[in-house]
């Protein structure tokens, strides 16, 4: 189970912010920023990195000694991002790349309502209930 | 890649730990010791091809050698897994050249040697022959038979490689050098294949003792000297990478076994690193030896420190430094798993240690190439360690603003000592010894704090990782804060918040902007306090009782402030939508109006004292700045989009060849907005003398929308922008960015101008008329003195006055008008009569270049005359037309001819001729026997508009010129002979007669003898058969008889009627030959015609008609 997640758009402006303690939130905003880096520099055109332009997901940002920060980005910049308690173990690679799809799933059908502005940050409680369970491994 | 092997050796030597394969030495041992040391250390100089089993891929490998005498005691039993600590390689060497010698003692002894090996089955043996090579015998025969040909045929028959000879490398000679060559790489591979068997066989034990791993039992350390031994034995092949690997694997395990440790069982042997910690050595990078019984921590290290040399010497610095960190979180995590207690802050400070002794390696590899590789990862280092250090002084006391109580002094005593010792060189203290005296000194401590953050920092700042740097900055900022510095806190969280803003986080923002704020307050730097308090009360993101604080706090401090500050909008009030509500273009001295809506995101009302929105005179159009036709900008419009993120504009490029085949195509986009950024835009300053104000000052803003008007009287022309908004809240000037993209509005002005019309009428000549002369004011003043001048061409007056004589110039005073106000003034003009073409040039004071006004006068009449002939009897008639709107009444009209009297025939002497209709008046010249030919004429006539004026004289001049008759002409149609009647389609007789006036009654004009007739029949009524023209000649002397000419011409009539006779025109005759044939020219060689002026010839039978019937036939006989 993840601690947080985080879309963040195109801009780097924060799309969605959720965490499972909220009173946490502001200190995992700092870190998802710093993330943000990393991200930037792994999306960086000019980086020498062979990976395959169709993977979305990002693998492991960095670790700190409490989490470890995982990153995922869409085509069309939008990035999600995952905290992890670093003493969690049972997560693996896979687990937490699922997590991601599920999310961007989630994400995608978000987008579709029509009543949602894209660029908007995202205010919808279903949306926000249905994260939650992903990243807590309810669903 | 191993360009560093030559030191490995020594590496592990210094150890103690020799990994060299040892090799055993028989037969004469002082043969060997004397080619020993070369043989020792030639053999690592040169690679060797490692082919290895399981598909690996062969590698070129380096292999030492550790020489001992030959034991039959120490030989290693069969099966025995530890090959690599037992001699695996034997040699026997003989310096023996004599056969006969070799028969009898060498044979026997190298057969025992080989009995020996051979029990126990160990199959890698050489044997050597040296040969003394000297001059002599190369000179004798080669001997049949040699010592080693004997050997070979002894012992090694199918192993022919198994003996060797080699020359005596006492002198260097080339063919030693070759001989020696050779043995060097035969032992080399032999040695290798032995090696290389061990290594299989050790490898293979490895395996089995790691399967068994969840044995009860098991020994990890144990296990893990085997598999160290493994990796040394790599090592000193050269292949650091593979011991990489084998430490790798040695990593993972150990880590899977701690994560495991919770839930398996049988993994008890961990509980022998579940002491407590007692003692936090730092770690160190230099070659070491693992204890028997290590702390998880010296585990760790010495795991990290062997992964660390191997990465080294693969030159693998930013491996390293990206290794440290993750290793660092490990060991914390297995610390807590294992629940390791430890006297607080002895886990920061191995962390801060251990963090240290990598940075400190990192520092070594100062190459360019280098240093950017590993940055990346030792910023975080940096940031870790500076992170740690803090923890310790926060522990320890050593924060600024504080004293160590004694409590802590105690601690630090601890810390210190659970270090141990590790000195480094005088001039670069080790971290332990850099860690002890930053725990004892607050100032040191301090010092090292700062100076490990701005590292951080600036390491960050260097890979590009600004966000980062922003963290550090803050977690800076905050300790700055406690040591007072406020300003350079300020300075770090004012940077924080703009990277912040600028990713639109505005939460992070606003959460640094309070910390912003309490640092401002400690300065006591109200401005930017008030600043700060302003900013926190307008983040949404705050609590609402937070911002209502601060907000109060501002306005407590606004007050306090003695001189304004200005201060931008930021987020705090947020210009919506702006409305030019006048028209785009505006009249001078007419109302500019403008409607704002304002978001203000301050948490209660606020009092503006002053509103307006700045404009911006405009000479120009700037090219870079986006201009917004129209009157409203909506939020959309006024929504910064970054260039970055816009759609570009794309357009197809297709180039052709010459022969409009298709060479490329392409896309091509012109990046048209790819300039910087302003990180701080240029202060523009503002003109607040020019700027739409709100008109009800003082207004309220209320907390969310508000829309506002404003307007200003525009005084002076041109072109403005709406540049920024400004709102002064008591000493408090809020100023909005400029509005992008620009609005403009403009302010235009009329000027006066001034017109000259003419009324409906055309303008007569000789008559006073009266035109418009107007004045208009445009939309400024005219100096009430200043003068308008009217200057006329010659031969036109006017007067504006109305009692003024008409005059040539006129001067008018503009006098006292309103703007915008139009005056029509009555200007009496006057041309002189017969004249047409006249212009008016006015010069007015506010335009320098005068304005011409053309006019055209047509007089108020216009005459005709004719002169009409009755034999000889002359009348003039002149034929007057009126032009004149108005009625003119025509007086006393009179003709004078000169010399010639005249009576008068039909002249009314008073008549009103009116516009358009024409008069006609005749006179009959007298006969007189007047010699001239031609007689000057005068017409004239008394005229005036109105019943009032007086008459004025029109006159009208010409020339009555050959006015006497010459010839007279008739004709006469008659039917032919026979008819009765002339019809239609029958051929009649046209008898013209021509009589010379002259002739009968005067002499003169004898020169026109001459005379030219021709018939000018118009053709659908008459047809003029046979000829239609002839010549008459009138005699030289003028009888009365042949005065008369008479000619009959045959014509028909066409239709029947009344029909005009066919016209006859005469003209003169002159003959080509004339009497001036000393003119002679071409134009003189054919014979001209000359017309008769119309006095000159009378036709009798103009206006005669004949009646002609029509054509007989049957239905109308005759």
């Amino acid at each position: 189970m993840a601690v947080c997640a985080a879309i963040v758009g195109k801009d780097n402006s924060p799309k969605f912010f959720c965490c499972v303690n909220p009173d946490e939130e502001l200190a995992f905003q700092f870190k998802v920023l710093s993330s943000l880096d990393i991200i930037e520099e792994k999306l960086n055109p000019t980086n020498k990195s062979a990976s395959d332009n169709r993977e979305l997901y990002l693998g492991q940002l960095y670790s700190l000694e409490t989490c470890k920060i995982y990153g995922y980005v869409t085509n069309t910049k939008i990035k999600f991002i995952i905290v992890v308690d670093s003493t969690n173990m049972a997560l693996r690679d896979n687990e937490i790349r699922s997590m991601f799809r599920r999310m961007h799933s989630e994400y995608a059908d978000m987008v579709s309502n029509p009543f949602y502005i894209p660029g908007e940050a995202i205010t919808s409680k279903m949306f926000d209930a249905n994260i939650k369970s992903i990243i807590t491994g309810t669903v | 890649m191993n360009g560093t092997v030559d030191e490995e050796p020594n590496n592990l030597a210094q150890l103690g730990i020799d990994r060299r394969p040892i090799v055993t030495c028989a037969g004469e041992l002082e043969v060997f010791s004397t080619v020993e040391e070369n043989l020792s250390n030639a053999l690592p100089k040169d690679t060797c091809e490692w082919r290895r089993s399981l598909g690996r891929p062969i590698k070129n490998v380096h292999v030492g050698a550790n020489f001992v005498p030959f034991n039959v005691q120490s030989l290693p039993k069969c099966s025995q897994w530890d090959l690599i600590r037992q001699p695996l390689f034997h040699t026997y060497w003989t310096e023996c050249t004599d056969v006969d010698t070799y028969k009898n003692t060498i044979r026997e002894d190298i057969e025992a040697w080989l009995k020996e090996l051979n029990s126990r089955e160990i199959t890698d043996w050489l044997i050597v022959v040296v040969e003394n090579y000297d001059g002599k015998r190369t000179k004798q025969l080669i001997p049949r038979t040699t010592v080693l040909d004997k050997i070979r045929a002894d012992f090694a028959v199918k192993q022919g490689d198994r003996c060797i000879s080699v020359i005596n490398p006492g002198r260097a000679e080339s063919k030693t050098a070759e001989s020696w060559r050779g043995l060097v790489s035969r032992v080399r591979h032999l040695l290798l294949v032995a090696y290389a068997r061990a290594v299989t066989r050790l490898e293979e034990h490895v395996r089995q003792q790691r399967e068994r791993r969840n044995e009860p039992g098991w020994n990890f350390m144990k296990y893990f000297m085997l598999q160290e031994e493994l990796a040394q034995v790599l090592e000193m092949l050269g292949l650091n990478d593979e011991a990489l690997v084998q430490y790798d694997e040695l990593d993972a395990l150990f880590s899977q076994f701690v994560a495991n440790f919770t839930t398996c069982d049988n993994l008890k042997w961990l509980s022998q690193f579940q002491r407590p910690l007692d003692q936090w050595h730092g770690l160190r990078l230099k070659p070491s030896l693992v204890e028997d019984t290590p702390s998880l921590l010296e585990l760790r290290a010495y795991i990290f420190a062997r992964q660390s040399r191997m990465l080294l010497l693969t030159n693998k610095v930013w491996e390293m430094a990206s290794r440290c960190l993750p290793f660092l979180h490990t060991c914390v995590r297995e610390l807590a798993i294992l629940e390791i207690t430890a006297p607080p802050g002895a886990v920061w400070c191995w962390l801060f240690l251990a963090s240290m002794e990598v940075l400190q390696v990192c520092d070594k590899f100062n190459q360019a190439d280098q240093v950017e590789e590993y940055s990346l990862h030792t910023a975080a280092l940096w940031e870790y360690a500076s992170q740690k250090l803090r923890n310790l002084g926060e522990l320890c006391g050593l924060m600024p603003q504080g004293a160590p109580t004694s409590e802590q002094l105690h601690v630090v005593v601890s810390l210190s000592a659970g270090m141990g010792d590790n000195p480094g060189p005088l001039n670069s203290p080790s971290p332990t010894d850099r860690l002890k005296e930053a725990l004892c000194s607050q100032d040191v401590f301090i010092k090292s704090y700062l100076e490990l953050a701005e590292l951080a920092m600036g390491t960050f700042k260097h890979v590009g990782r600004l966000r980062m740097a922003r963290l550090v900055g803050q977690e800076v900022a905050t300790f700055y804060l406690l040591l007072g510095e406020t300003q350079k806190a300020a300075a770090f969280l004012g940077d924080a918040i703009r990277t912040f803003e600028s990713d639109g986080w505005h939460e992070l923002a606003a959460q640094t902007q309070l910390c912003l704020a309490d640092c401002h307050k400690k300065a006591e730097d109200s401005q930017k306090y008030i600043k700060a308090c302003a900013a926190v009360s307008a983040a949404v993101e705050i609590d609402t009782l937070i911002r209502w604080s601060y907000f109060d706090e501002m306005t407590k401090h606004l007050v306090k402030l003695d001189k304004p500050m200005e201060l931008a909008f930021n987020d705090m009030l947020r210009i919506n939508s702006v409305a030019i509500t006048s028209d785009l273009i505006v009249m001078q001295d007419c109302k500019m109006e403008v409607e704002l809506a304002i978001e203000s995101n301050f948490p209660k009302e606020i009092v503006c004292t002053y509103f307006a929105v700045c404009l911006e005179r405009e000479e120009k159009p700037k090219s870079n700045v986006r201009y917004h036709s129209g009157k409203l900008l909506t939020k959309k419009d006024l929504k910064w989009q970054d260039p970055l993120l816009q759609r570009l504009r794309i357009k197809r490029t297709l180039n052709y060849k010459q022969d409009k085949q298709l060479a490329t195509s392409g896309i091509a986009s012109k990046l048209t907005q790819l300039h910087r950024k302003d990180s701080a835009p240029a202060r523009s300053r503002t003109d607040l003398s020019a700027a739409l104000e709100a008109e009800k000052l003082p207004l309220l803003l209320t907390p969310g929308l508000n829309v506002l008007k404003l307007s200003k009287k525009a005084t002076d022309v041109g072109k403005y922008c709406l540049d920024a908004a400004i709102i002064h809240v008591d000493k408090l000037q809020l100023k909005s960015p400029p509005i992008l993209p620009r609005l403009t509005l403009e302010v235009q002005e009329e000027s006066p101008s001034i017109r000259l019309y003419k009324r409906p009428a055309p303008l007569l000549s000789g008559i006073e008329q009266v035109m418009n002369l107007i004045l208009t004011i445009g939309s400024y003043l005219i100096e009430p003195k200043s003068i308008i001048k009217l200057t006329a061409s010659t031969g036109l007056t006017f007067q504006i006055q109305p009692e003024e004589a008409l005059t040539n110039n006129l001067e008018i005073e503009v006098g006292d008008k309103a703007t915008f106000s139009s005056t029509k003034m009555p200007l009496r003009v006057l041309a002189d009569l017969l004249t047409r073409d006249h212009q008016v040039t006015i010069h007015v004071p506010w335009v320098p270049k005068p304005i011409v006004v053309p006019l055209n006068f047509s007089p108020p009449m216009s005459t005709t005359w004719r002169l009409f002939t009755v034999d000889y009897r002359k009348f003039v008639q002149v034929n007057v037309v009126g032009h004149c709107v108005d009625n003119l009444i025509v007086h006393e009209p009179d003709l004078n001819v000169k010399s010639i009297p005249v009576s008068t025939k039909h002249c009314d002497s008073s008549l009103i001729i009116s516009n358009g209709l024409s008069y006609s008046f005749l006179w009959e010249l007298a006969h007189t026997n007047v010699a001239a030919n031609s007689a000057k004429a005068e017409f004239s006539v008394q005229y005036k508009l109105t019943e009032n004026d007086c008459y004025k004289s029109y006159q009208y001049y010409f020339d009555v010129t050959d006015f006497k008759t010459l010839y007279a002409l008739d004709a006469v149609v008659e039917p032919a002979k026979g008819n009765e009647f002339c019809r239609v389609g029958v051929v009649c007789h046209l008898h013209l007669t021509i009589s010379n006036m002259v002739a009968v009654h005067g002499k003169e004009n004898a020169d026109i003898r001459s005379v030219m007739y021709e018939v000018l029949a118009e053709q659908s009524v008459w047809a003029v058969c046979g000829r239609t023209a002839g010549v008459i000649s009138f005699g030289g002397i003028l009888e009365e008889e042949n005065a008369v000419q008479r000619v009959v011409l045959d014509v028909m009539p066409l239709t029947s009627g009344f029909l005009p006779l066919p016209l006859v025109r005469i003209s003169k005759y002159i003959p080509a030959d004339t009497l001036h044939s000393e003119k002679t020219s071409a134009s003189d060689t054919h014979p001209r015609l000359e017309p008769f002026t119309s006095g000159q010839v009378y036709n009798k039978s103009k206006g005669k008609q004949l009646h002609v019937i029509a054509a007989a036939s049957e239905t109308n006989p005759l």
